[in-house]
């Protein structure tokens, strides 16, 4: 900034030089210093010493000197102080304090002014030297004025100080102000001397433009040296900088700290160094110290004693050894022997036995995991493929045609026997398999029905299934009539309990069994007829108890008609649009399946019976039970119902539904529309609103508890309460025998002050009852009952860490004691904040880097980490010691 | 049909031993038990019975001093061992254990002020008033001499005599300097003569220094204008001074948090600041009725414990506003000094009455070896009242003291005063206008400057 300062002034030349001292002469007329005088005296003064900043000297103030005074305040205070000019004796004298400042220390905008004045010095020596006799002059003048002041107002000389100072500043230091000074033409005008103008004679000659490109350094990073800081503010700087700088380092502390405060649990006793912890461990430490321990340490650890030690221990463990392997082999080789004979046996009974004993395994695994099962059922269904791709055993083979073609009844027995056995093979790997117990899907099963039943009618199938079904269900009934001669069931209460489920299952079989008869004989009636008067009928025969409901309903609509009628409304609306939808889902249903379904129900609810039903019920259901018809799990089907009873819930509930159509359907008058409960409910309401006015909601009320008073219960109740939480005050009484005697108190009636107190008693009452907080409400009962005992239980404000009064109860809502929790639980819950051990050293924190981000570790680790390392000499000793106290 | 048996392995039910307890098997469904909370309530409260019944804080005086005990150190390194140095130029070392005098270091000419070890626990530090600083070699314990208490008297290594009297000195952890409080704050180095460092900061007096035993080269002192100040060695210069409106009697750096530190003051109060935010204090610790004259942390960091002019010994929570335990006897005096031991069980005071007296820091603990059950009972004791300390009943019998008379009286003085002035405060709040008047919290009143 000062350099383009100079250069500018270096280009524009005198012409800014007029404008800058307009600008600095209010600068400096500010900083005019020392008493007000009169302006008399001013004015003397004025005469005796033209001051330069006044009026006419105005010319003599150089532009730059105007600038210096102005912002190199530092030049100022470096004058002679006070003290040291000894003018008064005020100060005692004191040395001299030699400022140094800090060698980074860099200022430029000060630096720059420094340079200005440095650069001119050169220039200005020349006019400086003329100036030096003026300037004496002046200073003498100046001492004699000055004590011609103090003369004559009697201040001290500092008063006047400050300006002359100024004055002293000048002189020493850039340019004489003297107005005579002759070199004044030679700084006024544009005469200046520039070090270009120095440097300009020597163009051409050697080393100049080292000396040129020297001062355009010099020009461009001018150092300087600056005034030193007073060594208060200096020390002051310092203070803070090192304030600073450990408050940053110990800042580093911050994650560690907060880590252990927010622990559960600090650790102190992680570090216990109990010295030898084995025998082994203290024996190694063992120096032989005496001859004798010498003598037996060298015995010890004699080379020939240890070869033989080694020896002996070689010679026990080969043997070991040995005998482990001799075993080990003993053990293979019979092992093997057993193999090989059992492989030479050709009996054929024991190799049947064997197969039987391996299926059974087989099938035992089969029952047991799933994915045996899985395979086997794979196995076989890739033999089936087989066998209807080369139909192998449909007597194709050579051997069989020829004995087809010379006739079985030539055959002897063994080969017809062959022959049906093979046909037998045959058939068994063509046919359904449905005992695969993962159906793969509902639909595959479906197909498979539908393939089965293709040979006869559907109603042939479904007949078949009935006839199937039953024929389990007696299976299943002879079954059970088997009685465990052992164990535990068969004890007396067992065996009772176990009769009498029997014969409730039983009654439950003879009863499938019979519907299975009727259902039979239905089909064999007619079955595909649909038969809607018995539909209907049957409908209302299921339904009569609803309807009526619903009648009920519209009865109480009569008398009422409030809203609680419409709610009903909704609700039926609703249930029709359950209707609907169940009305339209697919149904690709055919009869033989909706029976298997009804005969499914059947087992449970037998009086559900009812074509229109079968007919109603959606498909993938039917599927489902047919799936469990098909893969001969009806025995399981069976027991289940047995335990429950009631397995088949599911889809005897989705029967329901459109039942309660139909029903409705009858209220209304109509049947299957969507619309059928809005019209009904229109109806309804159109038939009250001719006959019946609609009576207000209070009203209501009122006719509904019209016989009892419950305003006046509570208002009595709410007296009653009061009177026990503020009782009453007693009314005085007269005291029998009391002031009697005299007859003063009959005549004065009761004292005045016993009045006076009941009076007072009532007030409070008063006062207190209308504290309360029920006193506004009239239709509530605030308690205000203390409870003394329930009061110790409360605190009485929020503890101080919790804020709210919820996590304060969650935190004691757990019991942590050993009765409430598991031992391995108890220790965490009981573990107090800080972990020590007496006798153990506690060292301060050490510190180690923490990922603020961290979640707490568990515990065991998250306590402090202390210095695990004991240092050695006095505490060497003193580890151990420590443990004496207790 | 299945039918499920009740069934148990012999191995879980057969004792090893005939000694070893039946082994039960406890249903923890909560519906089974629904008084949990209420047994709880009741075990709670009758822990902090028992704690009270159990209370018996004092284990015994050490006696030997002919003077009032002016200063106390701990070995770091050694347990058993505490040195004090009483008004009359007497140190001694003292084994906590037996409690007897293991040694005397005989020397100063005036009191001794200041006794610090260094933290191998080889070398004492000793100063006082007759301007000497004396570095004692501390005698290696062994298990014969705590048997016979012999007389023997040691001599110094080292003697520095200095410019001033001492008021105080300590040793940093882990190094070879200490630091001597006195007309100013001088470091000095085991090896040297002379301080190799000096700070002054002002023209009073420093009464008390404390190295932070966390961050070794940062201390703190406090000086007779009422400030306190922090000194950095690594900038070798002091850092930030605090002045407050009472004088700091003694400090303690918090050895597990080197950011705070606990100063114990002239009005009875302790302060703890943290170091990088002086212009409040982290919290007030109030309680004691008269001066605070010396104050140390246990090595825990959770607790310190101080000694007051108001002849009691306090431990309070690191950031606890009351004191949770309050020690006193009937001969006890005016307590100078106070100490945690290194394993922060024991509190140790010494007093004017020239004796140094072992405390324990928890009241009702139970020494020696504890068996794992009466442990983990003990634990559970503590949970459970921990738990429930809010309740009334539990928060009054722990809570209740019993406390010398004029303690009692001073503490109710000090109460009825403070109210006062709060509600007198509250009074005028109430009657100027709104927000033209703020209260500033105890924890800031007391500060009147932060200087850098």
């Amino acid at each position: 900034m000062a350099e383009k300062k100079r250069k500018s002034k270096e280009e524009s030349g005198g012409g800014r030089l007029q404008k800058k001292r307009k600008n600095s002469k209010p600068k400096t007329l500010k900083k005019r210093t020392g008493p007000r005088l009169p302006s008399k005296l001013r004015k003397e003064l004025d005469l005796v010493n033209p001051n330069p900043l006044d009026g006419g000297g105005d010319e003599e103030i150089d532009s730059d000197e105007g600038e210096l005074l102005a912002n190199n305040l530092y030049e100022y205070e470096e004058a002679a102080p006070e003290e040291e000019s000894k003018k008064n004796r005020r100060f005692d004298s004191v040395e001299n304090f030699e400022y140094e400042l800090p060698e980074d220390f860099k200022d430029e905008n000060i630096a720059s002014d420094d340079d200005d004045i440095e650069g001119e010095d050169e220039e200005n020596n020349r006019s400086e030297n003329s100036s030096q006799l003026g300037d004496e002059v002046e200073e003498e003048d100046d001492g004699r004025h000055m004590r011609m002041l103090q003369g004559i107002t009697g201040m001290p000389s500092e008063a006047f100080e400050g300006k002359k100072r100024k004055n002293n500043v000048v002189v020493s230091e850039a340019y004489p102000e003297s107005e005579y000074n002759p070199s004044r033409d030679v700084l006024e005008g544009n005469g200046r001397i520039s070090i270009q103008d120095l440097l300009d004679p020597l163009h051409g000659k050697s080393g100049y433009s080292k000396l040129r490109k020297r001062m355009h350094q010099v020009e461009r990073k001018s150092m300087s040296v600056h005034a030193p800081l007073p060594k208060a503010d200096r020390e002051k700087l310092e203070r803070k900088v090192a304030y600073e700088q450990s408050k940053k380092d110990i800042t580093k502390w911050e994650p560690l700290v907060k880590k252990n405060r927010e622990a559960p649990t600090v650790y102190f006793d992680e570090d216990v160094d109990l010295g030898f912890s084995t025998v082994g461990a203290i024996a190694s430490e063992f120096e032989p110290r005496t001859d004798f321990e010498k003598k037996i340490a060298s015995l010890v650890h004699d080379d020939k004693v240890l070869e033989a030690h080694r020896k002996m221990i070689s010679v026990e463990d080969v043997e070991e050894r040995h005998n482990r392997i001799a075993k080990m082999r003993s053990l293979l080789f019979h092992h093997e022997m057993k193999a090989k004979r059992i492989k030479k046996i050709k009996s054929k009974t024991y190799h049947r036995l064997l197969k039987k004993d391996r299926l059974k395994t087989a099938s035992a695994e089969i029952q047991m995991d799933p994915e045996a099962a899985k395979e086997l059922a794979m196995k076989q269904e890739f033999k089936r493929a087989e066998e209807r791709l080369t139909l192998k055993h449909k007597n194709s083979s050579k051997w069989a045609k020829r004995i087809l073609k010379r006739g079985l009844d030539v055959q002897d027995e063994g080969t017809r026997a062959a022959i049906s056995e093979q046909l037998h093979q045959h058939a068994l790997l063509t046919r359904k398999m449905h005992s695969m117990k993962d159906s793969s899907s509902d639909e595959s099963s479906d197909e498979d029905d539908f393939d089965e039943n293709s040979a006869g009618s559907d109603e042939d199938g479904a007949s078949k299934l009935l006839a199937k079904a039953k024929k389990k269900t007696l299976e299943v009934l002879e079954e059970e009539d088997k009685i465990p001669d052992s164990g535990v069931l068969s004890l007396p209460f067992m065996v009772r309990g176990l009769k009498k489920r029997k014969e409730a299952a039983y009654e439950e079989g003879k009863l499938a069994i019979n519907e299975f008869d009727a259902s039979l004989k239905q089909m064999e009636l007619g079955s595909g007829a649909e038969n809607l008067k018995e539909t209907a009928s049957s409908g209302r025969r299921v339904f009569g108890t609803v309807k009526k409901q619903v009648q009920e309903f519209s009865n109480k609509d009569a008398h009422y008609n409030n809203s609680d009628s419409e709610d009903e409304f909704k609700v039926k609306e609703n249930i029709e649009a359950a209707n609907d939808q169940n009305n339209n889902l697919p149904k690709h249903v055919d009869i033989d399946a909706g029976l298997l379904r009804e005969e499914s129900e059947i087992g449970q609810d037998p009086i559900f019976k009812s074509f229109d039903d079968i007919v109603r019920d959606p498909g993938p259901k039917t599927t489902y039970e047919v799936a469990m018809f098909a893969s001969g799990s009806w025995k399981k089907m069976k027991s289940e119902n047995e335990a429950n009873g009631n397995i088949i819930k599911p889809p005897s509930k989705s029967v329901v539904p459109p039942r309660h159509n139909q029903d409705q359907g009858e209220v209304g008058g109509d049947s299957d529309t969507d619309d059928e409960g809005q019209m009904v409910d229109g109806t309804l309401s159109s038939g009250m609103k001719a006959t019946y006015e609609l009576p207000s909601q209070a009203e209501l009320i009122r006719r509904a508890f019209a016989g009892d008073d419950v305003e006046e219960d509570f208002e009595k109740g709410k007296e009653e309460i009061l009177k026990g939480e503020n009782p009453e005050p007693e009314k005085p009484v007269l005291l029998p025998g009391w002031g009697q005697w005299t007859h003063v108190q009959q005549k004065k009636g009761l004292p005045s002050w016993m009045l006076e107190e009941h009076e007072i008693a009532k007030k409070k009452r008063e006062e207190a009852l209308k504290k309360r907080k029920d006193a506004h409400l009239k239709h509530v009962i605030v308690s205000e009952k203390l409870d003394k005992k329930a009061e110790k239980l409360h605190t009485k404000t929020l503890p101080f860490p919790y804020t709210s009064k919820e996590v304060f109860e969650q935190s004691i809502r757990m019991p942590i004691g050993p009765e409430f929790n598991p031992a391995v639980v108890l220790g965490a819950l009981n573990r107090p904040e800080v972990v020590k051990k007496a006798g153990v050293i506690i060292k301060p924190i050490k510190y180690k880097d923490v990922n603020p981000h961290e979640r707490v570790e568990e515990h065991g680790q998250g306590g402090k980490k202390q210095n695990t390392k004991k240092s050695k000499g006095v505490g060497g000793k003193t580890i151990k010691k420590t443990n004496n106290l207790k | 049909m299945k039918v499920k048996v009740i069934s148990r392995s012999t191995d879980e039910f057969t004792r090893e031993r005939s000694q070893d307890l039946q082994r039960v098997f406890r249903n923890f469904d909560p519906n089974l038990r629904k008084q949990e909370k209420a047994v709880e309530y009741v075990r709670a409260l009758n822990a902090a019975k028992l704690d009270k019944v159990f209370a018996r804080p004092f284990i015994g005086a050490m006696d030997g001093h002919m003077d009032s005990i002016s200063c106390m150190a701990k070995n770091p390194n050694y347990l058993k061992g505490i040195f004090s140095g009483s008004m009359d130029g007497d140190i001694r070392l003292w084994d906590i254990a037996s409690r007897r005098t293991v040694c005397q270091f005989p020397g100063h000419q005036g009191a001794v002020r200041g006794l610090t070890a260094s933290t191998d626990g080889r070398i004492l530090v000793s100063c006082g008033t007759d301007c000497t600083v004396r570095l004692w070699n501390v005698p290696v314990a062994t298990i014969s001499d705590s048997d016979d208490s012999s007389d023997n008297s040691m001599k110094p290594l080292a003697v520095h005599v200095w410019k001033n009297a001492f008021w105080g000195v300590d040793h940093q952890w882990d190094g070879n300097l200490f630091a001597t409080a006195g007309a100013q704050l001088d470091i000095w180095d085991h090896n040297r003569s002379q301080p190799v460092n000096t700070f002054q900061w002002g023209n009073d007096s420093v009464i008390s220094v404390r190295f932070n035993p966390g961050e070794p080269d940062v201390l703190a002192a406090s000086a007779s204008d009422r400030s306190l100040i922090l000194y950095d060695l690594r900038m070798s210069s002091p850092a930030r001074k605090l002045i407050m409106r009472t004088k700091t009697n003694s400090i303690s750096w918090n050895p597990m948090e080197p950011m705070n530190f606990t100063a114990a003051n002239e009005d009875c109060n302790c302060y703890s600041y943290d170091a990088r935010k002086l212009d409040e204090a982290k919290c007030v610790h109030k309680d004691h009725v008269s001066a605070v004259m010396d104050i140390d942390y246990s090595p825990t960091g959770r607790e310190f414990v101080t000694g007051s002019y108001d002849r009691t010994v306090r431990i309070f929570q690191y950031n606890g506003g009351h004191s949770r335990e309050i020690y006193h006897t009937k001969r006890m005096q005016r307590v100078f000094c106070v100490k945690f031991t290194c394993d922060a069980s024991y509190v140790i005071s010494g007093s004017d009455d020239t004796n140094l007296r072992l405390w324990k820091a928890k009241a009702s603990e139970q020494l020696g070896v504890l068996l794992p059950r009466e442990r983990k009972k003990h634990e559970y004791h503590e949970a459970v009242k921990n738990r429930y300390k809010h309740l009334p009943e539990v928060k009054r019998i722990v809570r209740h003291r019993h406390l010398p008379k004029p303690i009692f009286k001073a503490a109710a003085l000090r109460r009825t005063m403070t109210e006062a002035e709060r509600r007198k405060e509250e009074k005028r709040k109430a009657h100027s206008a709104p927000g033209s008047i703020s209260t500033e919290p105890l924890r800031k009143r007391r500060i009147i400057q932060e200087v850098e």
